[in-house]
């Protein structure tokens, strides 16, 4: 699905992002929180207003599970088949919430790398990160 | 009727004060075109799209791009209607050139990651959320008058 260049910057993105998981992860968390209130519903458990902790914890999570993916990009069916059991049995978010996952993480890319963020990078992402949304969501029904 | 806060506004026309509407609508239009290729649809006309830095180079997307994010102004000059702004884009959109008005959201999208990548730290969740919702309010106010 996605082409060697594809992957390539992927992989260069990656590079920018590993061992800053917890930080990033955080950023993405809160744009998504501040931007789309409503996906705050399937995060109860961090109560209406989050903490810098929770954050970090649950960000670093996630973002590990995207360095996942990202050394698994020929293969995201096995190396996620975890996570999708887990989103399709456990977590039941709805699909439609995915882009609005995507389009914060494009933002956090975007306001940090700045002028480096490419259009050949925005384009990887966006198709790496969908690529990776149709897989956790693959087994829903 | 979307609503914005005295924040939201100062949020939005801040940030607008310091952009080069010629540049980053060319900018926002060529992403668009390069990230979702099937929006290449609506400009058979344009010449030559076969690769990023073809669309990214292509002088009809400059110039289209610079016209839409003009136009996009207005939306930021009329927060308060932006219904009554853009009944007739929305009319021409619909009636003549057969957008579907997902595009729309497709390109808000495609904005914002851009403003995020010119502003940087300045662009915080806040000042994202107030953008987001603006150009969410304009993709709503140009699919309005669809029929």
């Amino acid at each position: 699905m996605l082409s060697a260049q594809e992957r390539a910057q992927v992989a260069q993105v990656w590079d920018l992002i590993a061992g800053h998981e917890a930080s990033f992860g955080a950023e993405l968390l809160l744009r998504l929180f501040t931007v789309y209130p409503s996906t705050k519903s399937y995060f109860k458990h961090l109560g209406f207003c989050p903490d810098e902790t929770q954050l970090l914890t649950h960000g670093q999570r996630m973002l590990e599970a995207v360095g996942v993916a990202v050394q698994h990009m020929d293969n995201l069916r096995a190396a996620l088949s975890p996570l999708a059991d887990l989103h399709a049995q456990v977590l039941r978010v709805d699909p439609s919430n995915f882009p609005l996952l995507i389009q914060c993480f494009q933002v956090v890319l975007a306001s940090h790398l700045q002028g480096e963020f490419t259009v050949e990078m925005q384009a990887a992402w966006d198709k790496f990160l969908t690529g990776v949304a149709v897989v956790l969501t693959e087994k829903y029904r | 009727m979307v609503h914005f806060s005295a924040e939201e506004k100062t949020a939005v026309t801040s940030l607008w004060g310091k952009v080069n509407v010629e540049e980053a609508g060319g900018e926002a239009l060529g992403r668009l075109l390069v990230v979702y290729p099937w929006t290449q649809r609506f400009f058979d006309n344009f010449g030559n799209l076969s690769s990023a830095s073809a669309i990214m180079g292509n002088p009809k997307v400059k110039a289209h791009g610079k016209k839409v994010l003009t136009s996009f102004g207005d939306a930021i000059k009329n927060m308060d209607n932006l219904k009554g702004a853009f009944a007739k884009l929305s009319e021409l959109h619909c009636d003549k050139l057969h957008v579907d008005p997902e595009n729309f959201r497709l390109l808000g999208n495609v904005l914002v990651i851009i403003l995020a990548s010119h502003f940087g730290k300045e662009f915080t969740p806040s000042v994202q959320a107030a953008w987001q919702k603006l150009v969410a309010g304009v993709a709503t106010a140009l699919a309005h008058k669809y029929h």
